[in-house]
């Protein structure tokens, strides 16, 4: 498995170091002389020598975003001859600093952090850039398992919840009906939502995206009842067949992030779709790499992502492999990216 | 029998009533008090709304806001300056060490470890290390190893060099060490999640800000350990020597530093298993290696995740035997050096080398390549057992996520009962009791068990958590902690009282205690939910697992520590093996025990924030979301709480003695 950097030239290979020389120093002491040493020669040899240069994608914690990186670390590589290093650094102000400090070049998909607060400075003096879209919309929602509609075809939307809650109840909630939030990274408003729909559910934190899932897909190998917040584009949605429950159509004003606080009448309506963004760095931006026109033309589908992500999480194929087959499969779209 | 009359007469039997033992009492009456205040006033009284700082976390925000800025500026001023050249030596030293190490290439790097602890240490850790590069070349994760490696050697060796002439200054001085130890507290307490975000700003993303998040957790053990070897040197050894006309330094350098070499090299020891517990956390913000791999493949690859947290493990244990080893063999109170001793340990030095610088060269010779290859020869084959491994973690996940099996059904109405008959009604309890009652039998319990001014701390501390407006959800919290504690306490007692009544069992205990330190909560935490799908338990079963080795660890010195003579004076008197266990051993062990429970505290609420992630709400989740989302503030708020929590609860379990945690080692 080889993540991350590959690139380790061989350069520093002619340096002589005396083998003999630490055990005598102590293990620390020659281990920080050697380094100290080496950091010196390194920083001489530093510097890329292709046209393209290096590319610091970021990959987010989502297989989504894996499939994102590693097509377009394929491409980069293959067909420009960049070299291409992935960062693993968490979305939100972490990465926006670390573009800013021109420590990551590039981010694939943004789900809407750059609305946030915190990160206003950094779009402010653009060190960090929203260059388009992805072109994959990104859907927020309630979801259920489609076989309850079997048996409930009413849940098709909140109404049909009324009354009913009960049917989704867990250990925690008691006697109200358990609402499985997401994960604490995701943009969500259940909590108001619930309460401005007036809903006698409680709404349970499941911690990150992988707990979620424990908890959901256990209910749901067994057939039982169970709702939660969920999101599309998703591998797992090929995986398991889920149906967006209707909420009430947006209106104006209409709020989306709870932390805001107020009457949570004013969150009573639908997620809005968000359209996924792609981010550089000012740096980046400016440097003229051929790699910077492939970033702003690079766009594909929600099937097109899920196809990748599904290879890589669902089927456990090796990234790399993974991307080289969507690319082989799909040349068309690739050459439109190399325009 | 004239010896075991002697015995007798030296050691009184007597066994002196263990202080908390008539405390229980006054606690079980307070507790019955604020049950029927809650019995009576549910949900009346929450936290009082006109006393709560609302502003505080917008204050931290633009507080975030205005670091940001600063650091943003094109003229910026000094301290960032001095900020960024610190980070960017960091930096250069760990991309030279990881350099340095694929330099070597995998075969070369092998050599040198090996003969390093060779040459150090002896024979059985090198073979352990021989084993753990096996292990990073076979799980195909080389090149994830090194870069750990080479983070956590840059980490581990700034902490000692911070730390222990810290620890030193705060041995000879006690006022020093009274003022660091608060901090020191507050360094172990206070999640990483919490400052991760600033020391991203300030040491930009990358192996700056990892190596500077390890030394905050790494540094304070190194601190801690190296001023008990320095107070535990006999001060009349001490006064002897300054008695003779030493001066300061002298005594220093030729008395108290050589009589506590042990003792610092524990530190060291410390100090490594305290930063090889943040690999993950530096994964979330550039360190790479194998916390990345595990922070990744939680997501979309959960074998993987699990594969790269047992070479971490592996690479701590390497770490900690070896370091103990050498620790022991350059111990020069244990081996006298004659003339021909030295000559032999000298041409065994020169061989070592020699054998191999030779070794590395002839790897370079034969063009071993810098990482262990995925494959070799032609047609290509593959060298690592990576699949084989992914495959095997994989079929245990397919198991333990499948809801028809017999374990599944077991363990689903353990959770379901952990949680509905001890969380829920506990968690509602502490929750909906008016809080004046509830900061009232707090402090009084503190007052009974610990006296006064532990007391007055504990007032201070929940007036604190109120007045930042995270009442409710530290109470939360609070249920969660003191649950786990109890179960990692019944656990870590009756562990470490087999342990120590057997060797056997004792030995076969470490390492199991050493992989609960060292293996990443979330690796093992997520399938645990598909076994015990409720929320909060899962979180309890982080903690316990995290909390109960050091538990069992001061318990098995406790019971062991007994001193024999009251032992053989009972076993004189006919007591059988179990009489002696129940009447001596225990109560003189009570000390022992009660810094049990204490650390296990400490040990739990480490892992809140662990617990926020997989579904326990309270304190933990505001932290993890208020780095991810922005929330800056709401994460320092919360924050704080858990230690404030922590100094609470520590205050309360602390007993009436003084020093009681100098013990602890």
């Amino acid at each position: 498995m080889k993540r991350g950097t590959d690139a380790h030239n061989e350069k520093e290979g002619r340096m002589s170091l005396g083998g003999g020389r630490h055990a005598r120093v102590g293990l620390i002491g020659a281990a920080l002389v050697v380094a100290s040493a080496l950091a010196v020669a390194a920083s001489a040899f530093g510097g890329g020598v292709q046209s393209c240069g290096t590319v610091v994608i970021n990959e987010q914690s989502w297989a989504g975003s894996t499939a994102n990186t590693y097509v377009a670390k394929y491409v980069l590589e293959k067909r420009l001859g960049c070299k291409v290093k992935l960062t693993q650094v968490t979305e939100g102000p972490p990465y926006f600093q670390a573009m800013r400090d021109g420590k990551v070049d590039v981010a694939l998909e943004d789900w809407d952090n750059t609305t946030t607060k915190q990160a206003q400075p950094y779009l402010k003096d653009k060190s960090v850039q929203i260059v388009g879209s992805n072109g994959i919309t990104g859907v927020i929602g309630w979801y259920i398992p489609r076989y309850l509609l079997k048996q409930y075809p009413a849940f098709a939307t909140w109404r049909g919840l009324k009354g009913k809650e009960s049917v989704f109840k867990s250990p925690e909630s008691g006697s109200q009906g358990m609402f499985l939030g997401g994960d604490p990274s995701y943009v969500q408003k259940d909590r108001a939502l619930i309460k401005g729909l007036g809903l006698n559910l409680k709404h349970v934190v499941a911690g990150a995206e992988p707990a979620q899932v424990a908890r959901w897909s256990q209910l749901y190998k067994q057939k039982k009842p169970v709702l939660f917040y969920w999101y599309d584009p998703q591998y797992l949605n090929a995986q398991y067949d889920l149906y967006r429950v209707k909420l009430p159509p947006r209106f104006k004003g209409c709020l989306d992030d709870e932390k805001q606080g107020g009457d949570p009448k004013k969150y009573a309506c639908e997620y809005p779709s968000y359209g996924l963004d792609k981010l550089i760095s000012k740096k980046f931006a400016s440097s003229g790499s051929p790699a910077l026109k492939f970033v702003r033309n690079w766009k594909w589908s929600s099937t097109d992502q899920n196809v990748v992500a599904n290879l890589i999480a669902g089927k456990k194929m090796k990234p790399e492999k993974a991307a080289e087959q969507w690319v082989k499969a799909n040349p068309g779209k690739v050459a439109a990216w190399l325009k | 029998m004239a010896s075991v009359a002697e015995t007798v007469a030296r050691a009184p039997i007597v066994v002196r009533r263990p202080w908390w033992r008539g405390k229980l009492v006054y606690v079980a009456l307070i507790v019955a008090g604020m049950y029927v205040a809650y019995r009576g006033w549910a949900l009346e009284y929450p936290w009082p709304n006109n006393i709560v700082w609302n502003s505080l976390s917008l204050h931290l925000d633009d507080f975030q806001v205005w670091l940001l800025t600063e650091r943003g500026k094109e003229d910026q001023s000094v301290v960032f300056t001095v900020f960024e050249g610190f980070s960017s030596a960091i930096e250069h030293l760990v991309e030279g060490f990881n350099r340095l190490l694929l330099w070597l290439t995998w075969a070369g790097t092998t050599i040198a470890g090996v003969a390093i602890v060779l040459r150090f240490g002896g024979v059985r850790p090198a073979l352990v290390s021989l084993f753990a590069f096996v292990i990073f070349a076979l799980t195909g994760l080389w090149e994830e190893s090194m870069e750990t490696l080479a983070l956590m050697l840059v980490a581990v060796t700034l902490s000692l060099l911070v730390g222990i002439p810290l620890g030193l200054m705060a041995g000879r001085s006690g006022r020093f060490r009274r003022t660091i130890t608060p901090i020191l507290d507050a360094m172990q307490i206070v999640p990483p999640f919490a400052y991760l975000m600033p020391v991203v700003i300030l040491f930009s993303i990358g192996a700056a800000a990892a190596v500077v998040s390890t030394m905050i957790y790494a540094i304070p053990p190194a601190i801690r350990i190296t001023e008990l070897g320095i107070r535990r040197v006999p001060v009349n050894t001490v006064e002897a020597a300054a008695s003779m006309g030493a001066t300061r330094l002298q005594l220093l350098r030729k008395v108290q530093l050589p009589l506590a070499r042990r003792m610092i090299l524990l530190g060291v020891n410390q100090t490594i298993l305290f930063a090889l517990s943040m690999v993950v956390i530096a994964g979330l913000i550039g360190g790479g290696g194998l916390g990345a791999v595990v922070t990744s493949g939680i997501y979309s690859n959960p074998a993987l995740a699990i594969l790269a947290g047992l070479v971490i493990v592996v690479m701590a244990i390497t770490l900690d035997r070896s370091t103990e080893a050498i620790a022991n063999q350059t111990d020069p109170a244990r081996r006298h050096l004659d003339e021909a001793r030295k000559r032999g340990l000298h041409l065994r030095s020169l061989g070592i080398a020699g054998v191999a610088v030779a070794g590395i060269g002839l790897a370079k010779v034969l063009g071993a390549a810098a990482t262990y290859p995925d494959e070799f020869g032609t047609p290509p084959r593959t060298a690592t057992l990576e699949e084989w491994l992914l495959a095997k973690i994989q079929v245990a996940l397919d198991y333990v996520q499948d809801p028809t099996t017999w374990v599944f059904s077991i363990t689903e109405r353990v959770g379901t009962f952990i949680l509905t008959e001890l969380l829920l009604p506990l968690q509602q309890f502490l929750v909906e009791a008016p809080w004046f009652t509830t900061v009232a039998g707090l402090t009084a319990i503190a007052f009974v068990v610990s006296g006064l001014r532990p007391a007055l701390t504990t007032l201070a501390m929940l007036a604190l958590i109120g007045f930042t407006g995270v009442w409710a959800l530290a109470m939360d919290t609070l249920s969660q902690v003191l649950v786990a504690t109890a179960i990692a306490v019944v656990i870590g007692v009756a562990l470490g009282v087999l342990a120590a009544e057997s060797e056997r069992f004792s030995k076969a205990l470490r390492p199991v205690n050493d992989v609960l330190q060292t293996l990443p909560q979330l690796v093992y935490i997520i399938p645990f939910i598909y076994l015990m799908p409720v929320s909060i338990v899962p979180g309890i079963v982080a903690g316990v697992l995290y909390a109960f080795p050091i538990t069992v660890r001061l318990v098995e010195r406790g019971v062991r520590d007994v001193a024999p003579a009251s032992i053989e004076a009972a076993n004189a008197f006919g007591a059988s093996r179990l009489q002696v266990l129940r009447k001596v051993k225990l109560p003189l062990a009570g000390d022992a025990v009660m810094l049990g429970v204490n650390q296990a505290i400490i040990m739990v609420l480490a892992v809140v924030v662990i617990g926020g992630l997989v579904g326990s709400g309270g304190l933990g989740y505001e932290v993890a979301q208020g780095l991810v989302r922005g929330q800056f503030g709401q994460g320092v708020i919360a924050s704080m709480a858990i230690l404030a929590l922590g100094i609470a609860l520590d205050r309360v379990t602390q007993g009436t003695r003084r020093g009681r945690k100098e013990g602890m080692a």
